[in-house]
């Protein structure tokens, strides 16, 4: 395994983790229902 | 007026507010409020094209949303307000609408009615003139008063209220070009409303005019700030909401004086007296506009009522729907399901491969992307035909107003637990997801029975643990494939009233609060309705797909790869945590590291459990691959034709349901070799520990943190993780240990 393959799974492993906290802790990628229920006050702009 | 009558169906959304336009202009904030299940929401969708959540039962909108839109070259925001049946300060949502209407005074108020409960609806209405805010009232709905047979003089009306009135009918929209006139036309030229001041008898009149008084006098600021003859209600009804608010409570003496002679009149409390004079106001004006026939028949939902409220039939009934529900779901969804199982392992996943090798990636980036992304999220996928399936029906019940009788029916049983019906509402949200569900505890009137609601939703099993139980139930039991997932979801709400009761003589001692349900009446949802609801629901699973379950499909790869160059993956570090937690699962007939470790990623969503199956057993289901690749061509026409197959198999399971013998009997032998590598490391028993311990062990990490902002504290989340997780592992060990003692599917 070279140093560009370690820089890429540093990169891929990174991005994945940034995904994970974007999408778990906040709260983007969130669950079925929440914009037609209560999970977030949604704002409709047509 | 008849329904026919009503003005203009308007065939299109008004039109969406340009960005340029919100600077220029004015915007007309108009309050859309109203009782529950009136038809708010379903109106707001008619008019701005938006997608609401409309569900047939009450307390579906939980907090205010909006929708801007330009009509007539007016900007106008619609704000979709929760139901109530009135503004006291008992419920969340009464507060959120009050406060919203006290402080934001918008311009307009549209009252939703719902036409068929006249007498109901007026008892808000009246509370809403108080605030002398203009209010146009919509008579929705009328369609189906007209049906009952009732008779509605809403001129009659108009001129007794001072408000103009307009007949509606949401789910055709049908008079709402007419109400946005209206609204328009008030806007314009304020001095065409004239609102009918209500006396409420000369002794109430007598006391709130001395209360006006007095607060004018000594709180010129406030009377300035709110409507002052709203203010001096609510200071009369002792609102402790209203007086904690304006910081004023221990000045009362003054009003004191003025309400003591009422209070020794009518031996009641200002909030009573207030309510009955409310109620007799809403009671004159519906003996005066309404007509109902002479002999009133009985309408279909009370003959439907007879049976599904019935003292002994009910809960049999709703016992039954779920399953023919699971039933239906499981039949509709397999050979849509096999067929993206077919298509993720077959065609995607060569595209995949031929696309790495396009570009000379390294062996181990073409390994993340076929056993890691493809072998993690495309196992969980192939489930989105099940999902979607699950969620038509869910969504069904929920629009022809069955859901609301389930609550009704489970009321006794929820009473036992020290809870009432009201709270099986948010309970039945979490058969779709928890997280919503969790939110929905906030329609509940006090903390205890939010907190008590909160600790028994993630006991109700939600969409993401379907995935789990398909791939089981069609490795070990196919030919009950139904009746087997029935079991676990009847299991997540009898082990809810079990530890309620538990929870009921420990945590949250009291007895349940008397609640009235209203039932509303039984409706087929309209289809394009459904497909919307469907779709809200469903696509957060592929949401979901390509966000965390991508993401930890990533990272268990990772762990499966690393020490790098390990030779085994139970060497790995996943494999070596799954070795360390296995013992604790040995008894419960799943102690391998695969089983460990695949419910330890699980931890992040559900699903994620079969994903992570997908990757940890992808070495052995990659070996019966065909040798032959096929051309792309002659993949797409593959694609095509198999699809079709999936589709008539579907339709034809349909009707399988009702009798014929059902199609997902038949074992389909080119399925998932997961399934295949399942049987060889499962028993049927131990499979059926193993799914009983996903639908029970600790929420997910997105219920814990909705846990966390619901009650601003981790406490919850902890008596939660830690009680379920004991559950799950006794569940599970008198289901592994009690079979095999018995000789069951060992």
């Amino acid at each position: 395994m070279g140093f560009s393959d370690i820089v890429w799974m540093g990169l891929i492993i990174a991005g994945t983790l940034y995904l994970l906290y974007r999408s778990v802790w906040k709260k983007k990628g969130h669950c079925a229902g929440c914009d037609s229920q209560s999970c977030v006050l949604k704002k409709y702009k047509m | 007026m008849s329904a026919e009558s009503i003005s203009e169906v308007m065939r299109d959304p008004v039109r969406p507010a340009a960005a340029s336009l919100s600077e220029e202009k004015r915007t007309i904030t108009v309050a859309v409020a109203g009782n529950p299940n009136s038809g708010k929401s379903t109106l707001i969708n008619a008019i701005a094209g938006t997608r609401l959540h409309v569900g047939n039962w009450p307390g579906v909108t939980v907090e205010k949303k909006e929708a801007l839109f330009e009509y007539e070259v007016k900007l106008i925001k619609l704000v979709d307000l929760p139901g109530t049946y009135s503004l006291s300060p008992y419920t969340q949502e009464e507060i959120i609408t009050r406060d919203y209407l006290v402080h934001e005074m918008p311009d307009v108020i549209i009252d939703v009615m719902d036409a068929t409960n006249l007498e109901r609806n007026l008892y808000l209405t009246v509370q809403l003139l108080e605030l002398d805010i203009p209010v146009i009232m919509a008579l929705n709905m009328y369609d189906e008063a007209e049906k009952k047979g009732y008779t509605i003089d809403s001129n009659m009306m108009e001129e007794m209220l001072g408000v103009k009135i307009v007949p509606t009918i949401a789910t055709r929209k049908a008079g709402l070009h007419d109400l946005l006139k209206a609204v328009v036309k008030l806007v314009d030229d304020p001095s065409s409303h004239h609102p009918k001041k209500l006396n409420y008898g000369e002794d109430i009149e007598s006391a709130v005019s001395a209360v006006e008084k007095q607060l004018k006098d000594s709180y010129p600021s406030l009377a300035e700030k709110y409507p002052l003859r709203w203010l001096a209600f609510k200071f009369m009804e002792e609102d402790e909401h209203v007086q904690s608010e304006l910081k004023i409570s221990g000045d009362v003496l003054l009003i004191e004086d003025a309400v003591r002679h009422l209070k020794k009149a009518h031996e009641e409390d200002m909030e009573s007296i207030m309510a009955d004079a409310r109620y007799a106001q809403a009671a004159g004006l519906t003996r005066e506009v309404l007509k109902r026939p002479e002999l009133r028949k009985t309408d279909l939902t009370e003959k439907i009522d007879r049976i599904a409220l019935n003292r002994f039939l009910g809960i049999p009934l709703f016992l039954a729907a779920m399953w023919f529900m699971f039933k239906l779901t499981f039949d509709v969804s397999k050979p849509l399901g096999d067929w993206m199982n077919a298509l993720t392992f077959g065609p995607f996943k060569r595209w995949a491969e031929a696309l790495v090798g396009l570009i000379h990636a390294p062996a181990w980036m073409s390994s993340l992307v076929t056993d890691g992304v493809i072998a993690g999220v495309g196992s969980v996928l192939v489930f989105v035909p099940v999902i979607f399936a699950m969620m038509f029906f869910i969504t069904f019940l929920e629009g022809s107003g069955y859901m609301a009788r389930a609550a009704f029916v489970m009321d006794r049983a929820m009473h036992s637990i020290g809870l009432h019906g009201k709270s099986f509402i948010p309970m039945l949200l979490g058969f779709g997801c928890n997280v919503p569900a969790i939110y929905a505890t906030r329609t509940l009137e006090n903390q205890r029975d939010k907190a008590l609601t909160a600790l028994l939703i993630p006991l109700m099993s939600c969409g993401a643990r379907l995935p789990v139980y398909v791939v089981f139930i069609g490795a070990f039991f196919p030919a009950y494939a139904g009746t087997v997932l029935w079991s676990l979801y009847v299991m997540g709400i009898a082990l809810a009233i079990v530890m309620g009761l538990i929870f009921k003589r420990t945590l949250f001692k009291g007895e349940a609060p008397m609640f009235i349900m209203e039932l509303p009446p039984y409706r087929l949802p309209s289809f394009k309705s459904l497909m919307i609801h469907t779709w809200e629901k469903g696509k957060h699973f592929l949401i979901k797909a390509g966000t965390y379950i991508l993401a930890v499909s990533i990272l268990v790869w990772f762990l499966l790869n690393l020490p790098w160059g390990v030779e085994s993956k139970k060497d790995s570090y996943l494999g070596q945590v799954g070795q360390v937690v296995a013992p604790v699962l040995k008894p419960l007939g799943f102690g391998s590291w695969e089983a460990a470790s695949s419910l330890m990623a699980g931890v992040i969503a559900k699903e994620i459990v079969v994903g992570t199956m997908g990757e940890i057993y992808v070495k052995k289901t990659g070996e019966e691959q065909s040798a032959v690749k096929p051309a792309f061509t002659a993949d797409l026409i593959e694609i095509g034709t198999s699809f079709t197959t999936a589709l008539r198999n579907s339709a034809e399971n349909v009707f399988s349901t009702f009798g014929i013998s059902s199609l997902s009997t038949k074992e389909d032998e080119k399925r998932s070799g997961l399934k295949s590598v399942l049987r060889t490391t499962f028993t049927p028993l131990s499979a059926y520990a193993f799914i009983v311990f996903v639908l029970l062990y600790m929420p997910c990490v997105v219920v814990a943190i909705a846990m966390r902002q619901e009650f601003g504290t981790w406490k919850w989340f902890g008596i939660s993780f830690a009680y379920q997780m004991a559950l799950a592992w006794l569940m599970a060990f008198v289901i592994y240990q009690g079979g095999t003692l018995l000789g069951i599917g060992g």
